[in-house]
């Protein structure tokens, strides 16, 4: 009988410990979770602070892609009708995050680091078409109080499509 | 065997040809790459990039002890200007020259701007690949110190020019200047601001320019057709044969899905694929832009049938059961009509519905003769342009290739050029002129006139035994009185070795073709240049399979195989005079336009009380008259063989989805054969083909396996190490397999006398109206392609400024002309090299209504009407 209540009491001591302490949950989705720096989430598609995409339609992140699910489609830049620095951008992105695998080569392979794995979680859709993102759910909105693209700009203010390079040493 | 030295590469001796280039020696006999942008076997040596440096050595006498040693060059050595001699020692791999390739890679790429990601050489690019394995790594270049030049730079509306990119390696301007004759591009300015240029109006103004993104070693030159449009990883390459003309290049469509069009696979490019006996690794540009039409919007998707007086959709079945009821109706009262650019097998499906109903009205179009002659006495198989040389004559008559046959045209200019005898017998010049030791000018109708006269002056020792009749040819040959022109081409003939006769149908209707070509085929087979390699006789037909619907048998006279029929059917000619006098109950047309570009048939057609079933990818303007129109498929869709001018059958394959509901032609004309009950239709287009091996004698053993049979191309262009730059080239997909000429395989031959046509008297303000064919026309298969639109001339008349000032018109004047009933409105353009007494008018225009042959026309001066407007 007494064994009995000490085992009970052991036990209950074990739950009313952990009421003491702080939980390791959060009231999703009021509350969030801070992420490392290193978490890879949904992607985003980045602008310059001029509003400019940085995807210049390259397809490398594409070729990169162990898990094919990026497609980009590339087409002409003028200077009336500007997406992107250079003379290409991307008619066409869509991520199909179904097939995504957030290894990040994506990231590594874009040579204007217009491509980011970000904090987004929310992955769940409805059906599998939903699950292709495009341009327009990829890319970032322009910073506030620029316009976005595409955008007419002086003829030659953006020629090159790769920021400019360090030099040397 | 030419003579061999030995040479030595990285201490290793091989055995090789004296004098060859030695990048080539070291490629392909001792397998080491020397790195190379400038030099191309195709091209030649330049020696201006320096990228390809070795050590060098040579065995020299030292002037002090006299005995041979070897001696080094003090500095390194560009290997693509040097030739193979004995003992020759190179080092490919030593410090030095690791060093020195190094430093030169810096020097390329000082201004270079390493945008790789967005440039469409990136994937396939000679300069990435070599820094990658000679390069420095990185780069000591300051950003200001660069060069920053022009990135979108038009040469043309067809070439676009990055001019940072450009390592100035000369390719595009030796290739222009050498190769294709237009020197239209060259270099402006001095030092670092030196860049390409072009010269002429309208810009990068040649029919080969294309061919210059392909050889460009970085991203210089672009083409509008391709620019940004996928990367060269993201390409699926299919193989196919070009079908714009009967030389029947090699090419690939490069083909990759595509959001806008739905996710369907669309063709992104086209590229030559390399096969050295037909096109080497060049394509004109109407190969390789004018595909346009076979995703365009106005393809048909479904059959029509006309219903009170209007052409509605319907589906396949009740198409079907009207075409089955309408030739079931006409019984053997039927003809038909085939475009010549159809494959083989919907040729063979088509003549065999006709035959199996009775008929022999059967005919290509547009109705070219000479394939019984190119069967017997045709170039030997084997045969290749580029073994012309010195000693060797080329014969072209009655046609102007560089308009005609592009790629024919290159290869015969570079037979001359190596010294070959090149003898042009034409009404008028053509840029062929330039090259030729001999050229023949004849009054148009003169044609045979001309050829009899060769063969009648050819000092003869001796007839070959093995052609029947050819006494009488020649004697009725010597008839023709020869003048001295004639007279030297005939001498100069009979020294030649190798003699390859190109036979075109310029100004000529079916019957003039036939003849010229038998006067040729007299004229070769008295001089004993046929049933062997590099001898015989070509047609230059006017679509990419007229040999192949000779051969098969859609023609009147002959069953497939050239089977003479004793009481032949009508030919094209008579078929439209029959449907005129409804005689004729139905007509198939199948992929053949003559509407567009027939004056005569336009009465025949259109007021016929016959039914007129077309077959076609658009709604023609034969179409437009048809009762029944059925929807086929391009030759992108669908898989078949052709058969070009030098009898090889190639294969092509399929490398898009199918148009809607259209189907290939063999198979919509065997299921209404099964209909009529002439059996069930083949299984596969290689079915087919397995029947016509069986029922032609001279396809005998072909099928799509042995025609995709491959070799070793040599030189190795674009092989998997990007040696020689440019892009993938490399053909894997077969070579194609021409099959032999009677005289090669013991079949009868037999010449004919050839009686000259006779001249006719023209009447007052009658017009001699020449028919001649560019390159760049208004036919649906080509004039879908919007980008080249810039290229084909208006509704333009060639008068010579003689002739002109005779019948006092002016340069630019407007003028109408009566040709067979049918008035058109020119404008008249002087040009020296059109001949005296003859108009030149090009056909298949917009303005529609040259005539098939060479026409009298009533001319009147000004048309009016036109100048009201």
């Amino acid at each position: 009988m007494f064994k009995a209540g000490f085992a009970i009491l052991q036990g209950l001591a074990t739950t009313i410990k952990h009421v003491f302490e702080r939980p390791v949950t959060v009231e999703y989705p009021e509350k969030r979770k801070e992420f490392s720096e290193r978490f890879k989430g949904r992607h985003e598609l980045k602008r310059y602070d001029n509003g400019l995409e940085k995807c210049i339609g390259c397809s490398l992140c594409s070729a990169a892609c162990p898990a094919d699910a990026i497609w980009v489609e590339a087409a002409e830049n003028t200077d009336k009708e500007r997406y992107s620095p250079g003379e290409r951008y991307a008619k066409t992105y869509e991520i199909n995050m179904l097939r995504c695998i957030f290894c990040g080569y994506c990231e590594d392979a874009c040579p204007t680091e217009a491509i980011v794995l970000e904090k987004h979680i929310e992955l769940s859709y409805y059906d599998r078409e939903s699950a292709i993102f495009t341009k327009e759910m990829l890319l970032v909105p322009p910073p506030p109080g620029v316009w976005g693209t595409p955008k007419s700009v002086t003829p030659h203010s953006f020629d090159r499509a790769i920021p400019v390079m360090e030099n040397p040493e | 065997m030419a003579k061999t030295v030995t040479i030595v590469v990285d201490d290793i001796e091989y055995e090789v040809p004296a004098g060859m280039n030695l990048v080539d020696v070291c490629k392909q006999y001792a397998g080491v790459d020397i790195p190379v942008f400038c030099y191309h076997p195709k091209l030649g040596h330049d020696g201006n990039c320096r990228m390809c440096l070795v050590e060098l050595a040579t065995p020299r006498k030292n002037p002090h002890t006299g005995e041979m040693e070897l001696a080094w060059f003090p500095t390194l050595q560009t290997a693509c200007t040097q030739k193979t001699s004995e003992g020759m020692t190179v080092r490919t791999k030593s410090q030095k020259v690791i060093d020195g390739r190094r430093e030169i890679l810096e020097f390329l790429l000082s201004s270079h701007p390493l945008d790789c990601p967005i440039c469409d050489k990136g994937g396939e690019c000679p300069l990435q690949e070599l820094t990658l394995r000679h390069g420095p790594g990185t780069s000591r270049m300051y950003w200001e110190e660069k060069m920053h030049l022009g990135k979108h730079v038009p040469l043309g509306e067809l070439i676009y020019l990055d001019q940072e990119r450009c390592i100035l390696c000369a390719r595009c301007i030796r290739f222009q200047d050498n190769i294709a004759d237009d020197p239209v591009l060259a270099f402006d300015q001095r030092g670092r601001h030196q860049q390409i240029i072009t010269a002429s109006s309208p810009g990068f103004n040649s029919i080969f320019s294309g061919d210059t993104t392909d050889i460009c070693p970085v991203g210089a030159l672009t083409s509008a057709d391709f620019r940004f449009n996928a990367r060269p990883w993201e390409m699926v390459q299919v193989a196919t044969i070009c079908s714009h003309c009967p030389v029947g290049c090699n090419m690939s469509f490069d083909t990759r899905t595509d959001r806008e069009a739905g996710g369907r696979t669309t063709i992104k490019r086209i590229m030559p694929r390399q096969n050295e006996r037909v096109n080497e690794i060049w394509i004109c540009d109407k190969g390789r832009f004018a595909h346009h039409h076979m995703e365009h919007p106005e393809r048909l998707t479904k059959p029509l049938i006309r219903r009170n007086g209007r052409l509605v959709e319907a589906g396949w079945e009740e198409a079907l059961r009207e075409v089955t009821a309408q030739l079931q109706h006409a019984g053997e009262n039927v003809a038909a009509i085939a475009g010549g650019r159809l494959p083989n097998e919907d040729l063979f499906a088509l003549q065999k519905l006709i035959r199996a109903q009775g008929s022999h009205h059967i005919d290509a179009y547009p109705p070219v003769r000479g394939g019984e002659f190119t069967a017997s006495v045709g170039v030997g198989v084997g045969t290749n342009l580029a073994d012309m040389g010195s000693g060797d004559a080329i014969v072209v008559i009655a046609g102007d290739l560089h308009e005609e046959a592009p790629l024919w045209w290159l290869r015969v200019k570079a037979a001359a050029e190596r010294g070959a005898m090149l003898i042009t017998i034409g009404g008028r010049e053509t840029r062929l002129d330039k090259f030729a030791t001999h050229s023949l000018r004849y009054d148009y109708t003169e044609e045979v006139a001309t050829l009899n006269a060769l063969l009648g002056c050819m000092k003869l020792t001796g007839l070959p035994r093995s052609v029947d009749g050819l006494k009488e040819a020649v004697k009725g040959a010597r008839a023709f009185k020869p003048d001295k022109a004639i007279k030297d081409a005939a001498e100069a003939l009979a020294g030649a070795n190798n003699v390859i006769a190109l036979v075109g149908h310029e100004g000529l209707d079916g019957q003039g073709s036939h003849n010229l070509a038998q006067a040729v085929a007299n004229l070769l087979m008295a001089t004993g240049h046929f049933g062997r390699p590099n001898n015989g006789l070509i047609v230059v037909w006017p679509t990419a399979n007229g040999q192949g619907a000779s051969d098969i048998g859609v023609r009147p006279d002959y069953r497939p195989g050239y089977q003479r029929i004793p009481v032949p059917g009508m030919g094209y000619t008579d078929i439209l005079a029959a449907l005129a006098d409804n005689t004729l109950r139905a007509l198939y047309v199948v992929g053949a336009d003559p509407l567009f570009d027939d004056p005569a048939a336009e009465q025949a057609l259109r007021s016929t009380l016959g039914t007129i079933i077309v077959q076609d990818m658009f709604l023609t303007a034969t179409a437009e008259v048809a009762d029944v129109v059925l929807p086929s498929q391009s030759a992108a869709e669908r898989e078949g063989t052709y058969t070009s001018g030098e009898r090889r059958v190639q294969r092509f394959y399929p490398a898009i989805e199918p148009c809607g509901q259209s189907q290939p032609d063999w198979l919509i004309i065997q299921t209404i054969g099964k209909r009529l009950g002439h059996g069930n239709p083949s299984p596969s287009a290689a079915a087919v083909l397995l029947e016509i091996a069986k029922t032609v004698p001279q396809y005998a053993g072909i099928t799509y396996q042995t025609l995709a049979e491959v070799e070793p191309q040599i030189p190795d262009v674009g092989g998997e190490d990007l040696y020689y730059g440019g892009t993938a080239f490399r053909n894997r997909h077969g070579l194609g397999v021409q099959w032999p000429a009677a005289a090669e395989s013991g079949g009868a031959l037999s010449a004919h006398p050839v009686e000259a046509a006779e001249s006719i008297e023209p009447e007052e303000d009658m017009l001699l109206v020449v028919p001649i064919t560019l390159l760049y026309d208004a036919e649906p298969v080509f004039h879908k392609t919007s980008l080249l639109h810039g290229r084909v001339p208006g509704p333009d008349i060639l008068m010579h400024p003689e002739d002109a000032r005779y019948l006092d018109i002016a340069d630019g004047d407007v003028v109408r002309l009566s040709i067979d009933g049918k008035d058109i409105t020119v404008v008249v353009r002087f040009d020296e090299q059109a001949p005296e007494g003859a108009a030149l008018l090009p056909r298949r225009m917009q303005v529609q209504g040259a005539p098939m042959a060479a026409t009298f026309a009533t001319l009147v001066r000004w048309d009016v009407e036109a100048l009201e407007r």
